[in-house]
């Protein structure tokens, strides 16, 4: 297990570069120029030219490169160029609810998605099937700015039994929890209605089975079969894509963060790119990739944990 | 004394220690700005509407525009109690009130702390607002309350650069220099409130200064309240959330907002301009007729109606109403669609032509592109927007990539620096003293020079009338409306003046305010 853990980091040395690499690229490709952003639309080109060189922008792309390069590996991602503030504060600040969030939201999406596919799989075409279709066709087609916004309507003005902005104080568990209620429920729904699609498929797939028609005729329990030996064969499909979206949901809840009033990884994220904060968006990209490896790994090892063969390979 | 006496007693006594002495606590008042965050708060770095609203409430310049009002002829003493200029109007000496505390025990102010906050607003390397100090000969401290101030020549308001605005304001020489670069995230001035901390993407929370020279705050502190989605900005602001609402200057958004209950909305100036820009040293700009055809093709009342008169109102002149110097008659030309066909058929477009045009997707400018493109298409002028994210807009415009430029702004309300931000030569883009003259218009550049250095207030005015018939005139520039600034509060919030004007973009919060 440790060896494929260390394989695993390992073969994410040549992925981290290759993205401090195009994340350098791409943000100094975009056009727009952080000293506008910086002076405001009043600013001549010579004083824009003086920020410039203050902020070392004025340097050889290539001395730009290896001074970011060099940073990041020593895990100094610099001040923002916009705010002056220290990058790994910006992000300390915003994880834990972007991580509140996209756990709270998951553990949603599989509880509510994972029964209720394997309950339309167990009953194809009929009532319940169709009902479960139809509700996650629902789920899928409305954006989050429209289910956030009628939630916050309904639970945040007329019953007024949540609030409207769900920033919450971070060293108050109840007050975090509290606020997470209608956002995680919000981007929760949404993910069980993909859980749901994928377990339904997966487990249909499974119960054609030839060890699920041998499991029957030995009489082995329904519960058994279904749980069991169904459930477990149709595991990596699901697995893979509940771990697909905890990595999409890391830095892409920002439609979530805005119509909730909650900071987060994806708001700083759109933000820094409409200001051009390149030291910004460079920190931050690096530290989101990061943590997509953390999470394809645990994926990876879930795997192993579900299918023992994974593990042998 | 009985035993009733001492039973009495002992339960007065015991009453008194269980009353719990009732502390006067005071209520922060929460504001909510469409934003992400915060950018710099040192002030003299303060160029977003975002960033502006906050530091107004923070610091404090030598004079100050009279809370709730934008108009020059009402600036007052703030830090300084007295002034007196020399015969000519360079020599300019200030006094400043005594006993003036920094927030955060940064000690008194003196004239050293203004001659460095003025020298680094005048420097390019700490300033975003240098320019305007481009007269400045030298700043220097005469005593500890005493600061002199020597010009090159003249400027149309000495005073207007030094008000509670841009370059005027005032910070602390020890913080700036004990703090270096984090001045900018923990900045030190003497307005009534002081920043306490900014959480990323969520609030910049101020608490009161309890020092402030004018006296103790009314309120505890402010919530400044990043929230960039109208809905849940409006939202928040009904379920009681929020005590003050940044609105949009739109007529449905303040009509809704006005029939909310305890809710008032305040509509103040100053009113951002929007013109559009003609190169006219481009085909098909450089004929003047095609430009005619454009200002002819123009519907003002349209585009009040679209936006709502409560909000907005028809730009008279190249230079937004109300400036120092503005003209309600620079001849501008009338909505008529049939001369403009016929203009268009005379410079050889007898079927019309298409302009690609470069646009910004910013919603609320993109909106209004539409409209202009509407009204244009009447007239047979086709405008092939290239619609770029925003900083790709500010930055290709720059580039003069755009022949026809649709820009909203609004500047010091004196006519000279309207006018030559916009129509100077000195500012024409893409020469290194460029700022936003997007028409490459050079024709009234000596009434402009002209005025800024006169010394008769009647002359002054007649140079920069004269400056806006020659633009308007010559077409290098169409204004089309003027939008105000719009809050929506609750009625327990008292700024404690009538807020007609804010030149921070936002209401002022001052020592007055409070919570009812």
């Amino acid at each position: 297990m440790l060896g494929f853990v260390v394989r695993r980091l390992l073969a994410a040395i040549p992925t981290l570069f290759a993205v401090l690499t195009l994340v350098f690229v791409i943000v100094r490709i975009v056009p727009g120029d952080p000293a506008l952003v910086i002076l405001g639309d009043q600013a001549t080109p010579e004083a824009a030219a003086a920020v410039r060189e203050r902020l070392g922008l004025d340097r050889p792309m290539l001395v730009q490169y290896l001074d970011f390069v060099g940073s990041a590996l020593t895990g100094d991602f610099g001040n923002s160029l916009v705010t002056n503030r220290p990058i790994l504060d910006e992000v300390a600040a915003v994880l834990p609810h972007t991580i509140d969030l996209t756990l709270a939201s998951m553990l949603i999406g599989v509880v509510v998605g994972v029964p209720v596919g394997i309950w339309a799989a167990l009953n194809r075409n009929g009532f319940v099937d169709v009902m479960a279709r139809l509700l996650s066709l629902i789920g899928l087609s409305f954006p989050i700015f429209v289910s956030g916004i009628f939630l916050l309507l309904a639970f945040g003005l007329h019953w007024r039994l949540f609030p409207v902005i769900g920033s919450a104080d971070l060293n108050d568990p109840l007050d975090r929890l509290y606020k997470l209620v209608l956002p995680a429920t919000a981007l929760g729904l949404l993910m069980a209605a993909y859980i749901t699609r994928v377990t339904r498929s997966a487990m249909l797939q499974a119960l054609g089975e030839d060890y699920m028609r041998t499991a029957r005729a030995k009489g082995v329990p329904r519960r058994r079969i279904v749980w069991v030996h169904g459930l477990r064969n149709a595991a990596i499909p699901i697995v893979t894509v509940v771990g697909l979206y905890v990595g999409i949901l890391l830095g892409n809840s920002v439609l979530t963060e805005i119509v909730f009033n909650r900071p987060g990884l994806g708001k700083i994220i759109v933000g820094a790119l409409n200001q051009r904060d390149y030291t910004m968006l460079q920190g931050l990209l690096v530290i989101y990739c990061f943590l997509i490896v953390i999470v394809n790994l645990v994926t990876d090892l879930l795997y192993g944990v579900i299918d023992p063969r994974v593990k042998a390979v | 004394m009985g035993i009733f006496s001492i039973r009495a007693a002992a339960l007065a006594a015991a009453l008194a220690i269980a009353t719990p002495v009732v502390a006067q606590t005071l209520p922060t008042l929460r504001v909510a700005m469409a934003a992400q965050d915060v950018g710099r708060l040192d002030p003299h770095f303060a160029v977003s509407t975002i960033d502006r609203v906050v530091v107004a409430w923070m610091f404090s310049g030598l004079v100050r525009f009279k809370p709730g009002s934008i108009d020059p002829a009402e600036i007052e003493p703030d830090l300084a109690q007295s002034w007196e200029r020399s015969e000519d109007g360079l020599a300019w000496t200030f006094h400043l009130r005594p006993n003036v505390a920094f927030q955060g025990g940064f000690g008194i102010l003196t004239a050293d702390d203004v001659v460095f906050s003025l020298r680094k607003s005048a420097n390019a390397a700490t300033s975003a607002f240098a320019a305007d100090f481009a007269a400045f000969e030298t700043i220097e401290a005469i005593d500890p309350l005493t600061v002199r101030i020597k010009l090159r020549n003249p400027v149309p308001s000495l005073l207007g650069i030094l008000t509670n605005y841009a370059g005027g304001y005032i910070v602390s020489r020890r913080a700036v220099e004990e703090r270096g670069a984090a001045f900018v995230r923990s900045p030190i001035g003497t307005g009534p409130f002081m920043l306490d901390h900014v959480t990323p993407n969520q609030s910049a929370e101020l608490v009161a200064h309890e020092g402030y020279f004018r006296g103790k705050p009314q309120l505890a502190g402010i919530s400044y309240r990043f929230i960039p989605s109208d809905a849940s900005r409006d939202l928040a602001f009904q379920a009681g959330e929020l005590d003050v609402n940044y609105g949009r200057a739109d007529q449905t958004w303040v009509t809704r907002t006005r029939q909310l209950p305890n809710t008032t909305v305040d509509v103040f100036e100053p009113g951002e301009l929007t013109q559009i820009s003609l190169n006219i040293t481009r085909p098909p700009f450089n004929d003047i007729r095609v430009r005619q055809a454009v200002a002819h093709a123009v519907n003002r009342p349209e585009f009040v109606r679209w936006r709502g008169a409560d909000v907005s109102r028809e730009g008279q002149s190249v230079i937004p109403r109300g400036y120092l110097g503005f003209i309600n008659d620079p001849g501008l030309l009338p909505h008529n669609i049939d001369r403009a066909k016929a203009l268009l058929a005379e410079a050889g477009y007898p079927n019309g032509l298409t302009i690609k045009v470069v646009h910004t997707q910013l919603p609320e400018m993109l909106s209004g592109m539409q409209v202009l493109q509407q009204q244009l298409r009447r007239a047979g002028i086709t405008l092939d927007l290239s619609i770029v994210e925003h900083a790709t807009f500010h930055q290709q415009i720059r580039q003069d990539l755009s022949p026809m430029v649709y820009y909203s702004a609004a500047r010091f309300p004196v006519a000279d620096i309207y006018l030559t931000q916009f129509f100077h030569s000195r500012s024409i883009v893409q020469t290194p003293t460029a700022v936003t003259n997007f028409s490459h218009c050079n024709l009234a550049d000596a009434q402009i020079d002209a005025a800024r250095v006169a010394t008769d207030l009647a002359e002054q005015r007649r140079l920069w009338a004269e400056a806006q018939r020659l633009i308007a005139q010559a077409v290098c520039g169409v204004p089309i409306i003027e939008t105000l600034l719009v809050y929506g509060r609750h009625n327990n919030v008292d700024y404690g003046y009538t807020l007609n004007g804010s030149m921070s973009l936002g209401p002022l919060i001052t020592e007055r305010t409070r919570l009812n």
